[in-house]
């Protein structure tokens, strides 16, 4: 189907405010106005009219709020639709005009932050999509959306269930950003993958305001651009909700906008057919200003939910390549666990030591790798902002998580195959992304750089026939041991520069794999790793917690111009003088300390003021002294957890400087550990399974059992929250546990937390139940059928000991 | 917005102690990194309660019990819902991965904000008032046998999805987690000191 928002010749016009519109003809507070479809079909008919009069091109229909998660009405969601849709064309009379489905926001918040699940919010656009579409709606225009991941499920639903063009507009709050943080970049990257027919800004503000996020949009997309601003913002007067912006100032505004870049022009909230007319008088013969691609065209980013990433020509970036089992035992246990909390921190690791993509790779053999990516991903997009390299063979998988990811992901990867050109590229084409694609084909991986550089032209070749531009792709020139062929790394660094210079193209590269073989690795791996970058290497995946990769990185932009004054440079050489610094007057700290308490080691000290470094440095230094681990344990961590414990007990230390001393303690507990042979470990106790209850999202105090009962050395089973009472049995029962600890803070979870218990008490005898939560008391509790009720996180360490002895 | 130290404190459950040498050195951190996560966003609406509800027809809170017993003498009442952000619960969730101690931070000077917010949001309140009417406390579905249930009505009323960005998970939680949502009774006279 044509674009119908790309008529070079004149501005598209746009309908103005429905809500507004009906408030003033009597619509309460609360009462859902689709109704008025089937109640007070004529309101809504003069209402579409009198834009129509006003010049509009196009309509939106009444159906905002007609979706399933919103609409709790008492008519068939369908018929308020298709009612919608009759009403609007009826009041073109005949004219050569369109009529939008209406799709708004569902009103629920999408996890991770809420509990409503994207494909729940996909179901309820697709039905919303499909009536309208059946009621012969022009087009579907997408609004007010303050969430990408909801704008995806929308978009997609409307892709899958209509061959209707698409515009998709998003409301930015006063700091230019969606609710949930993305800005007209990062949005305009998304739609563009998803691809949507025009985008654009709706609601949030004024026309005035709107205007410096609309000329970042004409730099980032070259879709056509939709505006629809409030008559600017709400005042109250007389205790009434007004917007004062005139017809004539709106259309000034937006006229404005337009020689911005917007070519679709409308109105929001407080516009009347008045700013309709005066903005269409405005832009009377006004065409829109060409859009060329320009540098925009030119660049290629990948998001997360709320923050873009250019993968540069003229620069580097680093993917964070540790969340990938190839070789990794304990990641690879993790996964297989489903220990999310050890991938997280994984993620968070690479975060910290400034990494700008991580690639995520859960290819264990054996575990159902679908539905561990798809998780594992969603955990990762949980806790970090950064997007995220889907790094699979498995187009299953691929599939799935793409679809399920926040944002345009950068995937990994695609090569000169037939079979592999043929499954992944029609994947990403549907759901927009990056492509990294390996320059190796049936024949295998070309051991010259020309050949190499033939089959990223072949793969460029396909992606074109699916609407893909080189910016849609970056080239993974491989990196082959240079211990197997001594010609390895010239030819990899001779096709970097050609797939540069011949293409135009970004690259990236796995840069170990070249020491492979091979001793001192990360100095190897280093020294090839800069000179890949002097070469132009766009991207590398690397480890970013190695201190040899970094220094190469931050070395290559400070000689290359790329880091302005040294800044970056200067600023991570700080670090480790400051460390020095920072340990000697923790020296002078201690030392007072010790005047105070003579008894006291320095580890102990460290321990009760909470400070995590030190006690794992010191507990280290006094292993390095001679003295035993387990003495370390018994004499110095032990007696220094159960001093900070007893003042919790008295009253005189809080909790959060338990937790701190407890999370200290823990840092050395780990570092007399790896000083122990695996066989002398101190036993673990428990274990103890943890979990908040089925319905209950708030987890702080579930989160802090959990920190106290493993720094106090108990074996803990973490099931997170919103656990259904099937999964803790089932849990429960694998671990052979005999103490499960449950929390809710609602009193609308206790039910769910009764249900656990009485679930673990006819399958598990023998298990105990301790509760605690916001709104349990000890009568409660027993209430319940609890065995323990436990007031804070320490009164749990207590009865624990009572069942697992100290 | 900013909150002191002392108020994150109370949240933490310190009483009237201070945090001092690491705690505060960390609390001062994660106060940084918090207030650069809150986008505060808030709504509220005025009703006539003479009829002995709030709303109308198939959307009302109905006065009784406890909450009939606060909004005596009022003659109008407010509904009020306020948030400081999902960002937020996206900074809490990222701390509680590594430190139980950083979220058990993160979660108090939560709480000091949209308290603080919810303080300045009936100040803005007041200012609407006529001359001679004041503001009773604010009173929350789930205060006494005001049940939590009334939050649906509370929320749909403001239409609070849409203009604060506040819903309801299906148990009746508000997401994002630091949000407040509340009826003000408006009185006749000075507010008591």
């Amino acid at each position: 189907m044509k674009n119908i928002f790309q008529d070079c010749s004149r501005i598209f016009m746009l309908d103005g405010a429905m809500g507004t519109q009906l408030q003033a003809r009597g619509l309460k507070p609360g009462e859902i106005p689709e109704l008025w479809n089937v109640r007070r079909p004529s309101d809504i008919r003069a209402v579409h009219e009198a834009y129509f009069a006003a010049g509009a091109d196009a309509v939106y229909a009444n159906t905002f709020g007609a979706n399933g998660a919103k609409y709790h009405g008492d008519v068939p969601l369908e018929d308020i639709i298709a009612a919608g849709i009759d009403i609007a064309r009826e009041a073109a009379h005949g004219k050569d005009v369109f009529v939008a489905l209406d799709v708004g926001p569902t009103g629920r918040l999408l996890k991770p932050s809420g509990d409503f699940e994207f494909d729940a919010a996909y179901d309820a656009f697709a039905a919303q999509i499909r009536a309208g579409a059946a009621a012969g709606a022009d087009f579907i225009a997408i609004e007010t959306m303050g969430d990408t991941y909801e704008l995806k499920a929308a978009v997609l639903a409307a892709k899958e269930n209509s061959d209707l063009p698409v515009l998709a507009t998003v409301a930015l709050g006063d700091d230019g950003k969606l609710l949930t943080g993305a800005d007209a970049e990062c949005t305009a990257a998304l739609l563009e993958g998803l691809r949507v027919d025009a985008l654009g800004l709706n609601c949030g503000f004024g026309p005035d305001k709107m205007l410096e996020h609309v000329k970042r949009l004409a730099r980032a997309t070259t879709l056509p651009i939709a505006v629809k601003p409030n008559a600017g913002m709400p005042k109250i007067v007389d205790g009434r909700t007004v917007f004062t912006v005139s017809p004539e100032d709106f259309a000034r505004d937006v006229a404005a906008l337009v020689e911005a870049g917007a070519s679709i022009a409308g109105g929001c909230c407080g516009t009347t057919p008045a700013h309709i007319a005066a903005v269409g008088e405005r832009l009377r013969g006004v065409r829109p200003r060409p859009r060329t691609t320009g540098a925009a065209g030119r660049r290629s980013l990948v998001t997360s939910g709320c923050r873009a990433v250019e993968i540069p020509l003229n620069d580097t970036i680093i993917i964070g390549e540790r969340i990938n089992p190839t070789g990794k035992k304990k990641l690879k246990a993790a996964l297989s666990e489903g220990d999310v909390a050890y991938v997280l921190r994984e993620a968070l690791a690479q975060v910290d030591a400034g990494a700008h993509i991580l690639d995520v790779n859960t290819g264990v053999p054996g575990i159902d790798e679908p539905a561990v990516l798809d998780a594992t991903i969603q955990a990762v997009q949980s806790v970090t902002d950064l997007p995220l390299q889907i790094d699979t063979s498995d187009p299953k998988a691929l599939e799935r998580a793409l679809r399920h990811y926040n944002g345009k992901a950068l995937i990994n990867s695609v090569n000169g195959k037939e079979e592999s050109m043929g499954t992944v590229l029609p994947i990403v084409a549907k759901y927009g992304g990056v492509t990294v694609a390996l320059t190796l084909d049936e024949s295998g991986i070309p051991p010259t750089a020309e050949g190499r550089l033939a089959i990223a032209k072949k793969i460029l070749a396909r992606g074109a026939e699916y609407g893909m531009t080189p910016d849609d792709f970056v080239i993974d020139v491989l990196s082959l041991a240079v211990s197997a062929d001594s010609g390895s790394a010239n030819t990899i660094l001779s096709a970097l520069e050609l797939v540069r210079n011949e293409l135009g193209c970004r690259t990236c590269l796995g840069v170990s794999n070249i020491s492979f073989g091979l001793p001192a690795r990360a100095q190897l791996n280093a020294a090839f790793y800069t000179m890949a970058l002097a070469r132009g290497l766009s991207a590398g995946i690397i480890n970013p917690l190695s201190f040899e990769m970094m220094t190469a990185y931050r070395a290559y932009r400070a000689l290359a111009a790329k880091d302005t004054a040294c800044g970056e440079w200067i600023e991570a050489c700080k670090d480790a003088p400051v460390k020095i610094e920072y340990r000697t007057a923790k020296n002078a700290d201690m030392q007072e300390a010790g005047k105070a308490q003579p008894a006291e080691s320095a580890l102990s000290t460290s321990i009760r003021r909470g400070l995590k470094a030190d006690a794992a440095a010191y507990a280290k230094e006094s292993i390095a002294n001679g003295t035993a681990p387990l003495e370390v344990i018994d004499r110095e961590i032990v007696p220094a957890l159960e001093t900070v414990g007893k003042g919790f007990e008295t009253g005189t230390m809080f909790l959060p400087q338990l937790l701190m001393a407890a999370e200290a303690a823990g840092a050395a507990f780990d570092a007399v550990r790896a000083a122990l042979p695996q066989q002398d470990s101190a036993p673990a106790k428990g274990p103890v399974v943890i979990a908040t209850v089925q319905g209950d999202i708030h987890d702080i105090g579930k989160n802090i059992c959990r920190a106290l009962l493993e720094n106090y050395g108990f074996k803990t089973i973490d099931l997170g929250r919103d656990v259904p009472p099937e999964t803790v049995l089932a849990a429960a029962k694998k671990a052979n546990a005999r103490l499960v600890g449950l929390s809710a803070l609602m009193t609308t979870t206790v039910g769910a937390m009764e249900q656990t218990i009485k679930l673990l008490h006819s399958e598990m005898p023998d298990c105990k139940v301790t509760v605690g939560g916001a709104v349990l008391t000890a009568d409660y509790a027993a209430k319940i059928g609890a065995d323990n009720y436990s007031k804070d996180a320490m009164g749990l360490i207590r009865y624990a000991e009572s069942i697992f002895g100290q | 917005m900013t909150v002191e130290l002392a108020e994150i404190a109370r949240y933490m459950r310190m009483g009237r102690a201070l945090p001092e040498g690491p705690l505060a050195a960390r609390v001062l951190e994660l106060r940084a990194e918090g207030l650069a996560a809150v986008r505060p966003a808030r709504v509220w609406r005025r009703f006539d309660t003479a009829g002995g509800t709030i709303g109308a027809d198939d959307l009302q809170i109905k006065i009784q019990g406890k909450l009939a017993r606060h909004l005596e003498c009022c003659g109008a009442a407010y509904l009020v819902c306020g948030t400081i952000g999902p960002q937020f619960d996206a900074l809490l969730r990222r701390v509680s991965v590594n430190s139980a101690a950083d979220a058990l931070i993160v979660q108090a000077i939560g709480a000091a904000l949209i308290e603080k917010y919810m303080d300045s949001t009936e100040d803005e309140i007041r200012r609407e008032l006529a001359p001679g009417e004041s503001l009773v406390q604010r009173y929350s579905p789930g205060y006494g046998d005001f049940p939590l249930a009334a939050q649906r009505e509370l929320l749909a009323l403001l239409d609070a999805p849409r203009t604060a960005g506040v819903s309801l998970t299906d148990t009746l939680l508000m997401v994002p987690s630091k949000s407040v949502s509340a009826v003000i009774g408006v009185k006749k006279g000075e507010e008591p000191k």
